[in-house]
């Protein structure tokens, strides 16, 4: 301590306590933003993008007596926002982790991968299987939902292997909503999808925020 | 409690800013030289004699690594980095306490003889 305190004093230190809790506190809230691969904002347009897309969907089809899935017009709309969140993912995804490097970041990048390939294999295994079945399989297995409890599911325990904890969660409760959700058959499962990854979508910016703007010295 | 009593080696705009930054990441994850630089708006020249400074007390620890002709260097805050920021943060809250309360019982005063 006495070696350096020379050093810190030439190179200006000794600034005053509060302007050092403020810079404090604004270092770590740029960082924060900074290094998010999620910031608040696209929480919240996924919010959106869950209630417009399952939403639209389930639109189409809560009046079919039997369920025969969602015309071409509405998927259109549903899909829409879905690409934008993709883009928009993309690119906040490689702006966060420009830069950094290591464990945690590696685990992050491989949980990613295996998401975007589970994605892929849950509708694969899912749409066929609907398909042949004229859309009526049981067990509250529907269109609508499974493919979000498989994604769920398996994403959850990549995560806990991975130790990514935050999205073990996330990905916990969504294959909880859309288990839910089958209890209200293949047209209302869009609605309560929509309706409940919205809300998880929301909570999610609004802790986000409320985790970025968290005070370091007021705490 | 006093200013002396925060780590001389942090309390400088600087480096505070730096280890700051680098606190924010999870723990063991490093950050590359040129976006440290990036967000912190520095002169490569301060940021490397800061990170040296920070480097040599054993708060941070670097790593070059070389990708064809260009090099890459990373720096990582460690355990002893985040431990000192953890005693830093704690100094200051204490600090900032100390000085709310002096400033509670100046008011307090003042009341008193007004009143």
């Amino acid at each position: 301590m006495n070696q350096t305190s020379g050093a810190a004093a030439t190179d200006g230190g000794g600034f005053d306590p509060r302007q050092a809790a403020a810079a404090l506190d604004q270092a770590s809230w740029a960082a924060r933003r900074s290094f998010a691969p999620t910031p608040p904002a696209l929480w919240a347009f996924r919010s959106l993008v869950a209630i417009v897309g399952c939403g639209s969907v389930w639109l189409s089809v809560r009046d079919q007596h039997p369920y025969a899935g969602p015309t071409a017009p509405y998927v259109a709309i549903a899909f829409v926002p879905v690409v934008i969140n993709i883009i928009w993912s993309s690119i906040a995804l490689r702006r966060a982790g420009t830069g950094v490097s290591g464990p945690v970041q590696r685990a992050m990048r491989i949980w990613l991968s295996i998401m975007l390939g589970v994605w892929i294999v849950a509708y694969a295994i899912t749409a066929p299987l609907f398909h042949a079945t004229e859309g009526h399989p049981a067990w509250g297995w529907y269109p609508a939902n499974a493919p979000f409890i498989i994604v769920g599911l398996v994403g959850a325990v990549g995560a806990v292997v991975l130790r990514v904890w935050p999205m073990a969660g996330i990905c916990l409760t969504l294959a909880l909503i859309a288990g839910a959700a089958g209890f209200a058959g293949p047209a209302g499962s869009w609605l309560i999808i929509g309706i409940g990854i919205g809300a998880m979508m929301l909570i999610g910016a609004a802790y986000t925020a409320r985790a970025q703007r968290r005070s370091i010295v007021g705490s | 409690m006093t200013t002396e009593e925060l780590d001389p080696l942090i309390h400088v705009p600087t480096r505070l800013k730096i280890v700051a930054t680098l606190a924010a990441l999870p723990d063991g994850d490093g950050l590359s030289f040129t976006r440290l630089q990036d967000m912190l708006e520095l002169t490569p020249g301060n940021l490397i004699i800061q990170l040296r400074k920070l480097e040599e007390a054993g708060y941070l620890a670097s790593e070059k690594t070389r990708n064809g002709s260009t090099q890459k260097t990373t720096v990582a805050l460690t355990r002893k980095g985040r431990a000192a920021l953890g005693a830093y943060t704690q100094a200051l809250r204490n600090l900032l306490g100390g000085l709310d309360m002096s400033a509670t019982s100046d008011e307090a005063d003042t009341e008193q003889i007004t009143f």
